[in-house]
């Protein structure tokens, strides 16, 4: 790959994200939003990934579902697109059902280098529902055991 | 942050057991000896101290010789949920992104070939 360059945790609130990708703006922007071309990237590799929803509009919600195989457990992510701009910018929340109550702000931008390649820009900005609601949530509980073995798989499943 | 996230990726490598989860969800009821911990779970001693060591060294058990017993505890570093949420998002973020790559730069390929 052209540029795997970073991702770093700024604070304990915020990632950023910074890649740049040998195809044009268009394409990586397809690849973003249409849900024929999901299953091909946004799950881990071993992984199947389907979109349950998909409506890429501001207020519009998605949800996609990942499984190592038949039978075994399913994990389910969701969010809502918060702003869509073609072919630039995308802002949608990342909320995963098996650690429900935390979401992430995912902003994506693209950017034409102008040479046929392309950057990505991601800022991820954590809240948790509460804040998100309004309150902030400062007694964070520990995780129950039940957590930490879904996270446990997810983990493993990310190589 | 080198030094957070290897102390966070050595706390998710002692809790990646069912075993030592185990210990830790029953040394958070209350301190042990070894062999009041190893014997409900069905563990040996000597595998009850190897997966102990490892909690132990991720600062998540202390233990403490009390006359001829040693004595577990929950250690000082707790994991704090927040925590593990951004650092499992991370690693996805970080797959995600190679993946898209991978996608996109083979969908070119095919139509520049």
């Amino acid at each position: 790959m052209s540029g795997k360059l970073k991702i770093e945790t700024v604070g304990d609130r915020e990632i950023r994200g910074e890649r740049v990708f040998d195809a044009p703006r268009e394409k990586v922007w397809a690849a973003l939003t249409d849900p024929e071309l999901i299953p091909q990237w946004w799950g881990p590799r071993q992984y199947t990934t389907v979109v349950d929803v998909m409506d890429v509009r501001p207020g519009g919600q998605w949800r996609f579902v990942h499984q190592a195989e038949e039978g075994s457990d399913e994990h389910g992510f969701r969010g809502v697109y918060r702003e869509v701009t073609e072919p630039e910018r995308i802002v949608q929340t990342f909320e995963w059902e098996g650690m429900p109550g935390h979401i992430a702000v995912e902003t994506m931008e693209l950017e034409d280098l102008g040479d046929g390649r392309t950057k990505i820009n991601t800022v991820s900005l954590f809240h948790t529902t509460e804040e998100r609601d309004g309150m902030f949530n400062s007694g964070m509980e520990g995780g129950a055991s039940e957590t930490y073995d879904r996270l446990e798989e997810l983990l493993a499943s990310q190589g | 942050m080198v030094q957070y996230e290897s102390e966070l990726d050595k706390t998710l490598a002692a809790l990646a057991d069912s075993n030592r989860r185990a210990l830790v969800e029953r040394l958070g009821r209350g301190s042990a000896t070894v062999s009041e911990l190893a014997e409900p779970l069905g563990m040996t001693l000597t595998g009850t101290k190897k997966h102990l060591r490892i909690l132990e060294e991720a600062g998540l058990v202390t233990t403490e010789k009390v006359g001829r017993a040693r004595v577990c505890s929950l250690g000082p570093r707790r994991l704090d949920d927040l925590e593990v949420f951004v650092e499992s998002y991370r690693r996805m973020l970080d797959a995600r992104l190679d993946r898209l790559g991978e996608l996109v730069e083979k969908q070119q390929k095919e139509d520049e070939g």
